[in-house]
């Protein structure tokens, strides 16, 4: 594996520096990119969209976010005699303000497992999704899928290292003991889950 | 922004069957995991099991051990 420092860099630099460790790695393998801005992440993400490289992300902290991609040998091998450009992606400013809401741990109401599996795709499918919403509130029933144990926190943590806010009811850890247990984003209250979703142009609940 | 990487999908008849599916890979630390079938499928019922192409082998070696029957197998970019 390569690990590539960009921390402080500017587009494009974090993308130079990356496809100059791609170049390096002589056969299939692992580069491990450092940013300090979602843009970042996004313009990676659309780098090794583009050159059907695997993609992972996850934000560290405030101004950390890990990018790991995975290369092929094929892939290396074109990476090798490809000249190196990069483009900064112009984020739209347009963008609608979306709300997701989890507020169970299971999608629609009958069968128990039936609704956590219903749910779990949901999640899945909104990480997929072109545009991806600006955040996500997870309540009552909803705050068990942010931690420790939940099937979702890889769709999660990648949603998060591009720019999504996830966000879970204090309340509601608190009551259900989860405290301690939370594993992606931060706590929220009760002001701030009425004030998100009052700004909202449109509010996704499964 | 989607994350696209060439991936091994597996359909299934039944909800119920792809559910049990889940949960005998969780149980013998199979890999992958239950997806919504892509829309590139029409095959098969809603959910599908999606690992790396390169855990193929290993996933089609465990399901004939164990009889598990599936509707499809196919590698898109998802």
């Amino acid at each position: 594996m390569i690990k590539v420092n960009a921390i402080g860099d500017q587009c494009p630099i974090p993308v130079v520096k990356t496809k100059d460790a791609i170049k390096n790695l002589n056969g299939e393998g692992v580069v491990e990119t450092m940013v300090d801005n979602e843009i970042a992440v996004q313009n990676l993400t659309k780098m090794a969209n583009q050159k059907g490289y695997g993609v992972k992300s996850e934000k560290i902290s405030d101004h950390e976010f890990k990018v790991t991609m995975t290369i092929s040998a094929d892939q290396a091998k074109e990476a090798k005699t490809a000249t190196t450009d990069a483009e900064c992606a112009i984020i739209p400013s347009s963008k609608k303000n979306r709300v997701v809401v989890i507020s169970a741990d299971h999608m629609g109401e009958g069968a128990e497992d039936l609704g956590k599996t219903l749910l779990k795709g949901f999640i899945y499918a909104v990480s997929q999704q072109e545009e991806l919403p600006k955040t996500m509130l997870f309540y009552n029933g909803g705050a068990a899928i942010t931690c420790e144990g939940s099937s979702s926190l890889e769709d999660l943590k990648s949603m998060e290292a591009q720019g999504v806010e996830i966000l879970t009811c204090g309340t509601c850890l608190n009551f259900y003991g989860l405290s301690e247990k939370l594993a992606v984003g931060g706590v929220t209250n009760m002001y701030d889950i009425v004030e998100k979703q009052t700004n909202a142009d449109l509010i996704i609940k499964p | 922004m989607r994350e696209k990487k060439l991936q091994l999908v597996i359909s299934f008849e039944s909800t119920a069957n792809a559910m049990a599916v889940e949960r005998f890979c969780l149980e013998n630390d199979l890999p992958g995991r239950l997806i919504p079938v892509p829309k590139e499928i029409t095959a098969g019922c809603g959910l599908a099991w999606k690992a790396d192409v390169s855990k193929k082998d290993e996933l089609v070696k465990a399901f004939e051990e164990n009889d598990i029957i599936y509707d499809g197998m196919y590698e898109i970019t998802i």
